[in-house]
């Protein structure tokens, strides 16, 4: 009975067909690639890692964060992202009062902290952020750095 | 023989692949906003297409990758998001409102004239 009366107000929403169309497009996608875009907090915000030659590079997929709430802390080679995303707050706006169909994003603090594969020279950090993207890069210590060696013919 | 055809597969599969950004969707008289999710994707690689009553949402990262980038760790693979939503009728799907910034698209659908809640006056003769 109360299961049936806390489904009804979804009944009245547009967007309640919705989710027959998501179960049949499961069908085509094998990997459900978008767990990795986890709510949790563990491991948010997703992250891609690389090196150049001469420094680590580091992206995070972060859309519509705050850059004023983010903290970048770097000690030796790890690495500590910080900050909080928050969400509009239209459920207690009286004047726009309505109901969450869905809520899978993440909203509030996330902290993730990062190894590095090499040896980084803390001196030598940069961060922006574009398109809700934080890039970081971090240049390598000189002697994690190929180095080529001329060898003088005599 | 073998192979092939397990290549084959898994390029088709990788093909396949896209993220479904993660959505927020809140309703309430005027309409249904979205939220959605779509970090790395600028306004031009953004698409938002309605045929009928299906919505389509598509956008593709467009991040630039550093000379001789050898990749360490990645959580996202793929660097294409889609995803589609089915509309009410009570939708009016000739009125959408998009907005893109840092990666957020909000889209605003606002409810069919017809569908609004109406006050009715009565007379008391």
């Amino acid at each position: 009975m109360i299961s049936n009366m806390l489904r009804f107000p979804l009944a009245n929403f547009p967007f309640h067909a919705f989710d027959a169309l998501e179960q049949g497009m499961n069908a085509h996608f094998p990997y459900d690639v978008a767990q990795r875009l986890s709510r949790t907090e563990a491991s948010y915000p997703p992250v891609n890692m690389g090196t150049t030659n001469n420094s680590v590079e580091l992206s995070f997929f972060i859309a519509g964060l705050d850059t004023d709430s983010l903290n970048i802390m770097l000690e030796k080679n790890v690495l500590s992202v910080s900050g909080e995303r928050k969400l509009p707050d239209v459920a207690n706006d009286e004047q726009n009062k309505g109901t969450y169909y869905r809520q899978e994003r993440f909203g509030g603090r996330f902290k993730r902290v990062i190894t590095l594969p090499e040896d980084v020279d803390t001196e030598h950090a940069e961060a922006s952020y574009q398109e809700g993207i934080l890039q970081i890069s971090i240049a390598k210590r000189a002697e994690a750095q190929p180095r080529q060696i001329s060898v003088a013919v005599q | 023989m073998t192979t092939n055809t397990t290549q084959q597969t898994v390029a088709k599969k990788a093909e396949a692949m896209v993220i479904r950004p993660h959505v927020d969707i809140y309703e309430n008289q005027a309409g249904a906003t979205l939220y959605a999710d779509l970090p790395g994707v600028a306004k031009d690689k953004l698409s938002i297409d309605i045929d009928e009553n299906v919505l389509t949402v598509k956008g593709e990262v467009s991040h630039r990758i550093p000379d001789a980038y050898k990749a360490a760790h990645n959580d996202i693979h793929v660097n294409r998001f889609e995803r589609r939503f089915t509309l009410g009728d009570e939708l009016d799907n000739e009125r959408v409102e998009a907005n893109l910034k840092q990666g957020v698209l909000t889209l605003f659908i606002p409810r069919a004239e017809r569908h609004k809640p109406r006050k009715i006056d009565v007379k008391v003769a």
